[in-house]
């Protein structure tokens, strides 16, 4: 082949050769394309393999008059169990996957994840889009979630009065807590189910507490109606807070999503609107002892306290205590008396004192001692001056006295 | 209009609440208890007498 002996690769007159390695890489690269991955199409079954591993092997055909596609497709055993029917030729299916290069077999395949027949194929396309619609539309918006009535005395049931949920609600509900049920009877599923649920909606809101809508499970198709806009708007336009419970844990309804709470079941939908009677009987039940053993013991401080009251105010005491006080007064009127008479005898000796000291002033206390008094006209002589002879004079002695006449009268010149 | 069964048990979790703190006087504390054992009665009977009732409404509303 190397014929030229060029240093730049190998080429034939002039075309260079290349390995089919490189060929299948431009061809990986050139399918590495986001337009071929993860994309839905739609075509007829054909060759269709169920293999012993578990992978199905078929083709997606389609023919527009004469001409006609066909791409290989594999879809590994993982995403095959999932299949909810089973495939054959000549069916119609919307396949789910992305476009992979098989290099060692030289072909490229879609890998198929997920597989519907095509009507319900559509129909699952269709609810991808409500959703993203009522989505936009803020439906399910968990700011708008409310919170259920704890002790609900009225329950709405949007269902079917002849499905299994109903019953389901009923057996707990009436188990858990004396509610009224209201139902608001309606078609589940089948053409126009959804137009009768929301009407059934529409009519129940208001008069309840709580409102659950829902169903027991099914397929896809049997629960449709609850992916339907009008099912949820109505969801969301009730001023009641709503319980969703469409099919068993692994299915999910759009009206899910626009309910105040999404419960897996009928019955866990049930469980979730009423509380256990048992429960809150117990709560009660507890309040009741609280509250007795509180005035209980309230009561018994009181009463001790008026028994140590009582027992302050004993006749016996008090009398005592009457006694006490009397003596203690008695004291201090003695206390008194006995100050009085010290200050009366107080005063007598100093009386006495002072009349002893008064004494030592009397005048006539002089008499004693051999003087006398001359009187004249009633008044004391003092002066020679004031006697003339011939006067009558009393002179006043210790024990009487005696009447003079004045003889003369002479004067100490010396005075 | 009558309380519902949820205010009636608020109004019991409060006198309980009232009790507890103590600041009540006897006459008081001895005059809520005994509304709150009318309480604790009233919720009992709610509870215990009546069943469930089921009603249908009519789909031509």
């Amino acid at each position: 082949m190397m014929l030229g002996g060029h240093s730049t690769g190998p080429e034939r007159f002039g075309t260079p050769i290349f390995g089919v390695s490189e060929v299948s890489g431009l061809i990986c690269d050139l399918l590495d394309d986001a337009r071929l991955r993860r994309i839905w199409v739609r075509g007829e079954v054909t060759n269709y393999k169920n293999h012993a591993s578990g992978h199905r092997y078929f083709s997606l055909s389609e023919r527009n008059g004469r001409s006609s596609a066909v791409i290989n497709c594999v879809m590994w055993r993982t995403s095959a169990s999932t299949l909810a029917f089973a495939p054959k030729d000549g069916m119609d299916v919307l396949a789910w996957g992305s476009v992979e290069v098989y290099e060692p077999h030289g072909r490229y395949q879609l890998i198929v994840r997920e597989m519907l027949p095509a009507g319900l194929g559509e129909r699952h396309l269709m609810v991808e889009r409500w959703k993203q619609e009522l989505d936009e539309e803020g439906l399910f918006d968990p700011g708008r979630k409310r919170p259920l009535p704890l002790f609900p005395q009225r329950i709405g049931v949007v269902t079917s009065p002849t499905g299994a949920a109903v019953k389901d609600i009923l057996s707990v509900i009436s188990r858990r807590y004396p509610a009224d049920v209201i139902l608001s009877p309606t078609a589940v599923q089948g053409e126009g189910a959804h137009v009768e649920i929301a009407e059934a909606l529409r009519r129940i809101d208001g008069l309840v507490d709580v409102i659950i809508v829902g169903r027991g499970g099914g397929s896809f198709e049997d629960l449709f109606a609850f992916n339907h806009p009008d099912v949820v708007r109505a969801v969301a336009a009730c001023r009641t807070p709503v319980i969703s419970a469409v099919g068993h844990e692994v299915d999910t309804a759009l009206c899910d999503f626009a309910a105040d709470l999404r419960a897996p079941t009928p019955s866990a939908a049930a469980e979730r609107a009423v509380p256990e009677r048992r429960e809150v009987l117990r709560e009660l039940a507890g309040c009741e002892e609280r509250m007795r053993l509180l005035v209980h013991s309230r009561l018994a401080a009181s009463q001790s306290e008026v028994e140590d009251l009582r027992e302050r105010m004993r006749p016996g005491r008090l009398a005592r205590r009457i006694n006490e006080r009397m003596q203690r007064l008695a004291e201090h009127d003695d206390l008194l008396r006995r100050a009085a008479v010290a200050r009366v005898q107080r005063e007598r000796s100093a009386l006495a004192e002072l009349r002893a000291s008064l004494a030592g002033q009397n005048p006539l206390a002089i008499l004693e001692r051999g003087y006398c008094i001359v009187e004249a006209g009633g008044r004391v002589v003092r002066s020679a001056a004031s006697l003339a002879p011939g006067e009558r004079v009393t002179i006043r002695m210790m024990d009487g006295r005696a009447v003079a006449v004045v003889e003369e009268t002479t004067y100490d010149e010396d005075l | 209009m009558t309380k519902t069964f949820e205010e009636k048990l608020e109004e019991l979790r409060g006198i309980v609440r009232k009790l507890e703190d103590g600041d009540t006087s006897l006459e008081e504390s001895i005059a809520i208890y005994e509304r709150g054992a009318l309480l604790v009665k009233q919720c009992e009977d709610l509870l215990g007498t009546a069943e469930m009732k089921l009603t249908e409404l009519g789909r031509d509303r």
